[in-house]
């Protein structure tokens, strides 16, 4: 029974990609025609985790970082080149066609659909690829059309869409079959922010509501906020950080900023411990403190009883400041 | 494999032929230019000699097989480059997240591409050869049932023949040497110019080891009556051993391939 919890499960997976490099310029060119230096690289390093049933995981991280690399040995596009993994119990690059029927896909760079058909047709070459019956089909779709509003775009051929459209598209075709676990990778990438809320809704309701395990790779880490309770953060093909994305602020933040406002403009703070003055605006001053030894309720305190306030706010850094923080200073953070 | 998949990829694969319908027309012009320019070599020849036959083939035999493997060729087109830029694009990897064979789909696409060339290609050419040459076909019911049968098995090899060749892209980033190289060793050895029974002696052993002439030049002989109805069984039978063959190489190709393949762009 504990086995049936897990969705997907990875050990110590690595992908190398042997590069073969021709030279610059003419006479490297032609160098090249004799000798090639081959060149390995890592892309996935040794990586592990699990992921439970129903989990909603953000896996990010820089380009080149490796997330796509992962999530296509776990689609059983890219044969691992060493370690295991399984996702619904199915080794991917064992059973690829298997293991394609039982998961959905989002390439957002890419479309499933076919380009010259019309996005009818479309998802009804998908429902006979995924062997869905007529009855489940429709009611799906009528599932995906109220979520997703694709009864305009139903007769368009899929190269008259725009990127948008065909994401919201790509979305509904990659949940025809109503697979438990679902992909994505890079689905809001170039999207407006009306189009991104419209898809952060249904990725949170089919979440909520059907309990569909979703893997989420992405650069906007507004949808890492809002979707992902779980957060993996890749780095040159290893995990850095993999745990609640509520708690990367505890791991990592280890200074909060308060933004005051004095009735006038001559006060110096000075001696309140763990507190330091970064910037100064007129009434207006930011300060940082020390977040590990000292609490903000006596911090803010201290301010109150010494100074007259006209408004105090504490600014939540953003995970991706953090993550922007992480990716420049990684060396000198602590490894999980 | 699903034969109702098999039969939707097929008509995608048809409906996306017809968008190229000039593509088409220049099509026709040039198979019949071909089939002009063979028919007519062929009885400049002819009639340079004395004797009428000529390795077992008279004037109007050797211009039937002219015009038929013509059109048994024509109706075999299908785009050989169709992996190679799949892996070069990296749209490969829409198709490996689906739940179906590759190979299967990728004989789907063939048999659409195949059939449209068929219909707006081969059966215009044929229609007027018969017109403008002396043509002869045995009309049997069973002979031209055999013949379908062995071209059918003719177009498998040849179908796996070009996915082998496209396989080689996942090894090396230009494969164009090696469609160039397929293409003369197919179009010669399949017998798509000459008959095979006109190639010198140190030759023909060599063929015989070969699958290619199984492709175009076996079936059209069942058709024009060279092949008794006895050796086009035996002719088919030697075909599905060499889809078999072949069949296995795929196989183990593809398995080795998918260890080396690359998605490009991401």
């Amino acid at each position: 029974m504990e086995q049936n919890k897990i969705a997907i499960k990875v050990k110590d997976l690595s992908k190398d990609f042997d590069i073969s490099e021709s030279g610059r310029g003419f006479s490297g060119k032609l160098k090249a025609l004799f000798y090639r230096k081959r060149k390995i690289i890592t892309a996935v390093d040794g990586i592990d985790f699990e992921i439970k049933r129903g989990e909603f995981v953000g896996y990010v991280g820089e380009n080149g970082a490796g997330k796509s690399t992962t999530i296509k040995m776990l689609t059983g596009i890219l044969v691992p080149t060493s370690g295991s993994a399984e996702v619904n119990g199915i080794v991917p690059f064992k059973e690829r066609k298997k293991n394609a029927a039982k998961i959905g896909v989002v390439f957002g760079q890419r479309t499933q659909l076919w380009w010259d058909l019309p996005v009818r047709e479309s998802f009804d070459l998908l429902r006979v690829i995924f062997r869905v019956s007529r009855t489940d089909f429709l009611s799906q779709i009528k599932k995906l059309d109220n979520a997703l509003g694709l009864k305009p775009l139903m007769d368009m051929p899929v190269r008259k869409l725009s990127l948008g459209q065909r994401m919201r598209c790509d979305i509904a075709a990659s949940l025809i079959h109503n697979p438990p676990v679902l992909f994505l990778d890079e689905p809001t990438i170039g999207l407006d922010v009306l189009a991104k809320e419209s898809i952060r809704n249904f990725l949170a309701e089919i979440n909520r509501d059907e309990g569909t395990t979703i893997i989420l790779t992405t650069h906007d880490m507004n949808d890492i906020e809002q979707l992902c309770k779980r957060l993996i953060i890749l780095e040159e093909g290893k995990i850095m950080y993999d745990g609640e994305t509520e708690l990367l602020k505890q791991k990592f933040v280890h200074e909060k900023v308060i933004e005051v406002e004095f009735y006038d403009d001559g006060n110096t703070i000075q001696g309140i411990p763990g507190v330091t003055v970064v910037r100064e605006q007129g009434c207006k001053k930011w300060l940082t403190f020390d977040n590990d030894n000292y609490g903000i309720g006596e911090v803010i305190g201290t301010i109150a009883s010494r100074y007259k306030i006209k408004d105090i706010s504490v600014n939540e850094p953003s995970v991706e400041s953090i993550i922007r923080n992480i990716y420049n200073n990684s060396a000198m953070l602590p490894t999980t | 494999m699903n034969p109702k998949l098999f039969i939707k990829f097929v008509s995608v694969s048809f409906q996306k032929q017809v968008t190229y319908r000039f593509d088409c027309f220049v099509g026709i012009v040039n198979g019949f230019l071909y089939v002009f320019i063979f028919t007519s070599l062929w009885k400049a020849l002819y009639s340079q000699f004395d004797t009428t036959v000529h390795n077992g083939y008279t004037l109007t035999a050797i211009v039937t097989y002219a015009v038929l493997v013509m059109a048994v060729r024509i109706s075999f087109t299908m785009d050989d480059s169709i992996i190679y830029r799949k892996v070069m694009d990296g749209s490969i990897a829409m198709e490996l997240i689906r739940p179906t064979s590759f190979f299967f789909m990728n004989l789907a696409e063939n048999v659409g591409h195949s059939l449209f060339h068929m219909m707006a290609r081969t059966v215009p050419i044929v229609v007027i050869s018969v017109l403008l040459f002396d043509i002869y076909i045995p009309l049997e019911v069973i002979r031209i049932l055999l013949f379908l049968v062995s071209c059918i098995a003719g177009y498998i090899l040849v179908s796996m023949m070009n996915f082998i060749a496209g396989l080689l892209s996942f090894w090396f980033i230009e494969i164009f040497p090696f469609l160039l190289f397929k293409y003369a060793f197919y179009t010669f050895f399949s017998g798509g110019i000459v008959p095979i029974d006109f190639f010198p002696e140190f030759l023909k052993p060599i063929v015989a080891l070969l699958p290619f002439q199984y492709m175009l030049y076996f079936p059209t002989t069942i058709l024009i009556g060279r092949a008794s109805l006895a050796d086009a069984q035996s002719i088919i039978v030697a075909q599905l051993i060499w889809i078999v063959i072949m069949g296995v190489i795929c196989h183990l190709m593809w398995g080795a391939g998918k260890k080396k393949l690359i998605i490009q762009g991401g």
